[in-house]
């Protein structure tokens, strides 16, 4: 995938995707590497960043200002040439709250078809709350650069439809990884997010495994053998078997999406951006408390 | 300055001491049992009004005396309220200055107040779903600042900081020993930094082994500005479960409707946190048998008037045109 060395644990099922923050140090500034930050609290970036970082606003630039939808393929492209990213070059990803909003600028750019692409592990807290490691305000120079994107790789996303089809017949196994409340109707969305739904509750045959069941106490991902023993031994979830991961915006099913594909190595695995607030919506479709 | 005649030269010579304890005054008419007496300790009588002048001042003179404030440096504190009130304040008379970053959930009447004391505030979203070890936004875009930007920014870090924890070694516990000549033999706290309660435990148990530490938090999801459940204590680096003999549960709706009985029955401002902490210490009296409770009452119920009109709605009778 990428001639940069990564010594990080072979036993995920793609540990080229992850990096630690030790070897994101060592490659600060480094020709090729690019890092990119996309956090939930849009003031993070700007209090401070790895040297370097461009910050993208997952509110205002990744997502269509006008339809609700993902970032056009042109706008992608603008995007991310603007920042001076390349088509070969690495790009590595890091955020706050575990990387959710990072999972999610990680599953765009596989979806508009970038090569190499990773996640610092533990994402801004490990950073933050390792001595060694360094935050600037500096502001980030960049030539801009002309990118070009693949077409939109669909085999990453699930759409409603799918979804629908998923649930009356079990084709695909559903994975709802908002917080247990929101799972069993008791909330429609965390408390003050202004992207909610009509009803509560989640698609019916779905499984809970809640986005955060998959980190430490640090902030970086379990072990292989323990996520193995979450999703795979205790969840009943199939490696083999098309699986669709949904939350309320897409975010922290990213997160687990990421999980799923790169850590567990699940064959076919899809995000369904569209999520709860798309679900949660719809009308006469069934629902579960 | 003198104690006795209460003239000070300036306000630091105020702070809380042993020659200058905060006041300790029995409940007369909502303690349970004659035999297990209560006494609430009124943190609300520090110059700016809350438990946190203790500490504030304490972080304040350690980040002087290491010469960490120098060259026109702030401070920056994640803050649910009353610590960045104290420290705004303390350290605006000093000098320098605070950015307080404060989750949103904190009351109106707090974040205005930490206006009137002087700090820049930055206030942050509320977690939006709790990870085990995520910390808090707050904390996180504190220590951000002071990491980013160490020119301009010193973090005293309450969660973390052991001089919290210090402070109230060396002033809330020996003021206890000294008020209560030793009799004392419970202590109720809230959960919060738990500098408080590590601090105070720490050297009541030193002076007597057998001093019961029975900590107060209210039920997850709780809307009781500045407290914390056990389950969001993972950002409290101070927080050491060996001192503590019991922690109690307590739905936190009652924090409010005890405070107002505190302060309609026994003349005692309380705000919701010393109204938690009351019912954790009731509840502990009326088991049985003899004691000598000290409660700490963290702040008055000034600040709180929104709160309490949100949890009591029939306050709000009669307050319109």
């Amino acid at each position: 995938m990428s001639t940069i060395a990564n010594p990080l644990s072979r036993t995920y099922a793609r540990p080229e995707a992850l990096v630690g923050t030790d070897w994101a140090k060592q490659n600060i500034g480094k020709p090729g590497v690019r890092f990119v930050e996309v956090d939930v609290d849009t003031k993070a970036y700007d209090a401070g960043h790895i040297p370097g970082a461009v910050g993208f606003n997952w509110q205002t630039q990744l997502q269509d200002q006008l339809r609700r939808d993902i970032i056009s393929k042109p706008a992608f492209e603008e995007l991310v040439g603007a920042a001076g990213i390349s088509n070969d070059d690495t790009v590595v990803l890091y955020g706050d709250n575990n990387n959710w909003f990072a999972a999610y600028g990680f599953w765009l750019f596989k979806l508009y078809g970038h090569r190499d692409v990773r996640l610092i592990n533990g994402g801004r807290v490990k950073w933050l709350n390792e001595a060694d490691k360094p935050l600037t305000v500096d502001r980030t120079e960049v030539t801009p650069v002309r990118y070009r994107a693949s077409e939109p790789d669909l085999s990453l996303r699930a759409f409603a439809p799918a979804v629908l089809e998923a649930s009356r017949t079990a084709a695909q196994s559903l994975v709802d990884v908002r917080s247990p409340d929101e799972f069993t109707g008791k909330i429609i969305a965390p408390p003050g997010l202004s992207e909610t739904a009509q009803r509560a509750g989640h698609i019916p045959g779905a499984k809970s495994v809640p986005w955060s069941t998959a980190v430490q106490s640090d902030g970086s991902f379990k072990s292989a053998e323990d996520l193995h023993e979450i999703y795979i031994v205790k969840t009943g979830l199939d490696p083999k078997h098309a699986t669709i991961a949904y939350c309320r915006i897409g975010e922290r099913s990213s997160h687990t999406w990421f999980v799923l594909k790169y850590l567990l190595g699940f064959e076919r695995v899809t995000n369904y951006d569209g999520s709860w607030t798309e679900y949660g919506n719809l009308i006469g479709v069934p629902i579960e408390r | 300055m003198s104690h006795a005649d209460r003239v000070y030269e300036d306000v630091f010579e105020m702070m809380p001491s042993l020659e200058n304890p905060t006041p300790l005054v029995r409940l007369r008419t909502l303690a349970p049992k004659a035999a297990f007496a209560l006494y609430a300790k009124l943190e609300w009588m520090n110059p700016w009004g809350s438990v946190k002048d203790r500490a504030a001042w304490a972080l304040l003179l350690d980040l002087e005396e290491r010469g960490e404030l120098k060259s026109g440096r702030s401070l920056v504190e994640a803050t649910s309220g009353n610590t960045g009130i104290s420290l705004a304040a303390l350290a605006g008379a000093r000098g320098s200055g605070l950015r307080a970053v404060v989750p949103n959930k904190v009351p109106l009447e707090k974040k205005i107040l930490l206006r009137i004391a002087g700090a820049q505030l930055e206030v942050v979203s509320d977690e939006l779903c709790p990870a085990p070890g995520l910390g808090e936004g707050s904390i996180n875009l504190a220590k951000t600042h002071a990491k980013a930007s160490p020119d301009r920014y010193v973090m005293p870090n309450q969660y973390e900081n052991e001089i919290n924890a210090l402070a109230h070694y060396r002033t809330t516990g020996p003021e206890i020993w000294r008020q209560t000549q030793g009799r004392v033999t419970h202590l109720f706290v809230s959960l919060g930094t738990c500098g408080t309660v590590t601090g105070t435990a720490r050297f009541l148990r030193e002076q007597n082994p057998r001093v019961q530490v029975i900590a107060v938090q209210p039920t997850e999801g709780h809307d009781v500005p500045g407290l914390r459940n056990v389950s969001q204590l993972g950002v409290s680096k101070l927080f050491d479960r060996s001192l503590i003999d019991e922690i109690l549960e307590i739905d936190f709706e009652l924090a409010y409707t005890r405070a107002l009985e505190l302060c309609r029955r026994e003349a005692l401002p309380a705000g919701p946190s010393s109204g938690l902490v009351f019912e954790g210490a009731r509840r502990v009296a009326e088991r049985g048998g003899e004691g000598f409770g000290v409660m700490i009452f963290p702040d008055n119920v000034f600040k709180y008037t929104a709160n309490m009109a949100k949890h009591i709605p029939s306050l709000m009778e009669g307050t319109q045109l």
